[in-house]
């Protein structure tokens, strides 16, 4: 058991802190050098995975999209409705809208008070009851603002049931519903603790299987090398997070020039041409252009004609020299 | 000796992307390349593989708006378009490069290889799907299917009646393609919530997979961690974890074989490079510079400076990382076989179109991977997740946790400040469909079809690639037109349908945009 816990949290430990580090940022336009997303990835492959599989959706210049008609979406849909969804082990997104009229309503009901209540979001843990309003294990408020209709809420509570309700806090202390959440399930952050009979495994033995899950089993023999750069890894983003390391930014000018030629001419459309002994295609009027990327150094470009009865011949031999310094 | 099975997934899927009102549409080009440096670099080494008499084994999944796309005539056509204008590209760059032998050498291999993709497309009747499914018959490939339109499903899970109309959309399409039911399926992202086996099971779906710790992190605790499939508790369907060791062998920024520097360098291409009328021609018309798929420079280290490619050289690493992994494969058997007692299932899933469009030699790895397994080495075999099951018929009942294969491993990538919007929409289109569906429960004629393209449209909606964009935070504007674009359309319909005034030709011309699931019936969204 000493074993597990201690495999566990370490891991826990070292994988959330590597991917504390981790910024999302993606590789833009050229020239994204894949060696910034590498970078930034450090161990997290999910993070890596993510960055390439963004190229799957290849993009032109930045900015650019083909255009489409504008049209926006409702702001309200005129319902009465709070949605709770998890986002992980340990946050809920929840969002919420109310009709005008249930506004009025509470208005109505709660006269002078409803101006002078705070607006609170409370989050109910309903573990393994059958939530009743009266009956969560525990709850706490979390004030909002008045024009909030969506929030994220750290519940800092893995593998627990929850339930929100958006309400009014009184004056005088009263909690007054106005919607109630749907009932959502965080998923635990760790190995379950709970083992069946009759698929029972020493805990030492599951360490290192959940280990090699995570590509980080000690007495896994495959990759130690790669272990150990890990370890590495995750030891010098420690220190980089220290605040007195000083971010060197890399100078990102740069230039490119390059040369091509065009070599373009005209003949009797029936004649044979060749361009350093390789026949040429002429258009239909007897006109070509041909187009080579330059090197550096001296090109020879001999040209030749051959009328179609065979009889008259011209050569015509351009020398072009390319010195880059 | 045998130690135990290596299932190697890829999953293949792009977002329903067409767009028949306009002549250009530059997001179709998602398909069109990954039809030339994905689809049919795969289906050569398929056939290469067959032709040579190695047995080989691996899960792929077709997601249905893949499969719609791939079978649609005018996509079709315009990939010939795209890839006779290629075939052109490269010849003229044939010439262009002939003072540099480097590039003139990498240019004709352009030219081969885009003729090829050009003839394999056309050999298949300018269908792939046809040869993907020839595969699958020859008992080589296990094609498996995926939510109807890639919907992320723990974020749809407040209305779950769109989880089954995407899967059970999924199933039918499946079966009208390669005429059998599908034995497993890829949750889209990888996206499990507790209760969505139970919508598989009624689709008659016998496994799925998750991220390691979608089952590492289940209830009870799995004997077996990420090794043996378990049984999810009440619906019986199988789950195979992720084994993210073989995962990090190919995505690892340290290890990772795609980042070495003989391999070819994704982001220097011509239509980048090269000078603006020359190249106009095979960019957008519009003038906006584009990716060709023409690139000639390895990845050569650290900076911006690249050397040209050699191919000889990135084909002698492509064999040496296959020799890698497998060995690292074989050590990795056969230390959890003394652990376990038992032959471990390794799953290594990927993304399909990251094989040979980011990672050009990803292909090319595969086949060598595949026949060093089956002639080097007898300590691991190639296995899928139906034949495993099929042997192994005794397994662990388990409640796997939720997870996704997205980034942190839930569904932080879908939900952030960036894309949480979208799901108020979402949701409470999917309430009305279901409200829809309860109330005409047999609807005939244009009724009926406005209620079926209701669905379409909800289901295109819902995709997860969408969301995904919105959170990179990269050229969001299409992903939120097409949000915008499937709501709002849907939200007319359901409008029109109850006011009972249903517009006929605007029903027609969106069933013509948003033409798949022809078969399509609007009672599964219950």
């Amino acid at each position: 058991m000493k074993i597990l816990k201690k495999t566990k949290e370490a891991l826990i430990k070292t994988i959330s802190k590597a991917r504390a580090k981790i910024k999302l940022r993606l590789p833009k336009k050229s020239p994204p050098p894949r060696q910034r997303v590498a970078q930034e990835a450090k161990e997290a492959p999910s993070f890596y995975e993510t960055a390439i599989s963004n190229t799957k959706f290849s993009h032109a210049q930045e900015g650019y999209f083909t255009p489409l008609r504008a049209q926006d979406l409702p702001h309200t849909y005129d319902h009465d409705r709070i949605i709770l969804q998890v986002r992980d082990p340990r946050w809920l997104h929840t969002y919420w809208e109310m009709r005008e009229q249930t506004v009025q309503s509470f208005k109505g009901s709660l006269g002078e008070n409803f101006y002078r209540a705070k607006k609170v979001l409370r989050v109910y843990d309903v573990t393994n009851v059958i939530f009743n309003g009266a009956n969560a294990n525990r709850f706490f408020d979390i004030q909002i603002n008045d024009f909030a209709n969506s929030w994220y809420i750290d519940t800092n509570g893995p593998g627990r049931a929850w339930c929100v309700d958006l309400g009014l806090m009184l004056p005088d202390g009263r909690f007054i519903t106005l919607l109630r959440s749907n009932v959502v399930q965080t998923p635990l952050d760790g190995p379950s603790w709970v083992t069946d009979e009759e698929w029972m495994i020493p805990d030492e033995m599951f360490a290192r299987l959940y280990g090699m899950g995570f590509g980080l089993g000690k007495s896994s023999p495959v990759g130690g090398a790669w272990q150990e750069r890990i370890k590495q890894g995750l030891f010098s983003s420690g220190l980089s997070s220290s605040p007195v390391k000083k971010e060197v930014k890399e100078r990102s000018f740069w230039m490119k020039v390059d040369c091509e030629l065009i070599v373009y001419g005209a003949t009797e459309p029936d004649a044979k041409v060749t361009v350093q002994g390789v026949p040429i295609k002429l258009r239909p009027d007897g006109t070509f252009t041909l187009r080579y990327y330059l090197p550096d150094g001296k090109q020879f470009i001999p040209v030749k004609a051959v009328s179609a009865d065979a009889i008259d011949e011209r050569t015509i031999t351009p020398i072009v020299t390319r010195e880059t310094k | 000796m045998h130690k135990g099975y290596l299932c190697l997934v890829l999953h293949g899927h792009l977002p329903f992307v067409r767009h028949p009102e306009h002549e250009n549409f530059l997001e179709e080009d998602w398909l069109y390349e990954a039809i030339t440096e994905t689809y049919v670099p795969l289906l050569s080494v398929f056939q290469g593989l067959v032709d040579d008499g190695i047995d080989f084994r691996i899960t792929m999944t077709l997601s249905p708006t893949l499969v719609s796309m791939l079978s649609d005539a005018l996509l079709e056509e315009r990939y010939l378009r795209h890839i006779n204008k290629l075939v052109e590209l490269a010849g003229k760059e044939i010439e262009r490069t002939k003072w540099q032998p480097e590039f003139s050498s990498l240019a004709q291999m352009y030219h081969r290889r885009f003729t090829h993709a050009r003839e394999t497309f056309q050999r298949y009747n300018s269908n792939l799907v046809l040869a993907f499914k020839k595969f699958q018959d020859l008992g080589k490939l296990e094609i498996i299917t995926c939510g109807a339109t890639h919907g992320f499903f723990p974020l749809m899970d407040v209305c779950r009646p769109s989880v089954r109309a995407q899967v059970k959309v999924a199933a039918d399409h499946y079966e009208a393609n390669f005429g059998r039911r599908p034995r497993g399926i890829w949750l889209p992202e990888c996206g499990y919530c507790p209760g969505h086996d139970e919508i598989l099971k009624e689709a008659g779906i016998r496994y799925f997979f998750t991220d390691s710790h979608g089952v590492l992190h289940g209830t009870p605790r799995p004997k077996y961690g990420v090794f043996a499939p378990v049984y999810c508790k009440g619906s019986g369907v199988a789950a195979f974890g992720r084994d993210l060791e073989s995962s990090k062998q190919v995505w690892s920024s340290i290890e990772g074989y795609p980042g070495d520097y003989n391999y070819r360098e994704f982001y220097r291409d011509i239509g980048f490079d090269l000078e603006f009328d020359y190249i106009k021609p095979y960019i957008h018309p519009d003038g906006v510079r584009i990716n060709t798929g023409i690139k000639y420079y390895r990845i050569t280290g650290n900076t911006n400076h690249k050397e040209p490619y050699v191919a000889e050289w990135a084909k002698e690493k492509a064999a040496e990382h296959a020799g890698n992994f497998m060995f690292n494969r074989q050590k990795q058997a056969g230390y959890l076989n003394d652990l376990m007692g038992k032959a471990p299932i390794i799953v290594s899933p990927y993304d399909a179109e990251l094989f040979g469009h980011w990672w050009y030699e990803g292909p090319l790895w595969l086949d060598f991977l595949f026949r060093k397994i089956a002639c080097d080495q007898d300590e691991i075999s190639l296995i899928t997740p139906a034949e495993y099951l099929d042997r192994n018929p005794r397994n662990q009942v388990v409640t796997p946790s939720f997870s996704s294969w997205g980034y942190k491993g839930y569904s932080e990538m879908w939900l952030q400040g960036s894309n949480d919007w979208i799901y108020r929409h979402l949701h409470l289109a999917s309430s009305r469909m279901t409200e829809l569906a309860r109330n005409n429960p047999q609807a005939n004629g244009l009724k009926r079809r406005a209620l079926n393209q209701a669905l379409r449209e909800l289901l295109l909606a819902q995709s997860s690639d969408w969301g995904f964009i919105l959170g990179t935070g990269t050229h969001t504007s299409y992903a939120i037109r097409r949000t915008k674009d499937h709501l709002l359309r849907f939200t007319r319909l359901y409008e029109d349908i109850n006011a009972n005034n249903i517009d006929g030709n605007w029903l027609a011309d969106i069933e013509y945009k948003d033409n798949l699931f022809p078969d399509i019936d609007y009672q599964v969204h219950q």
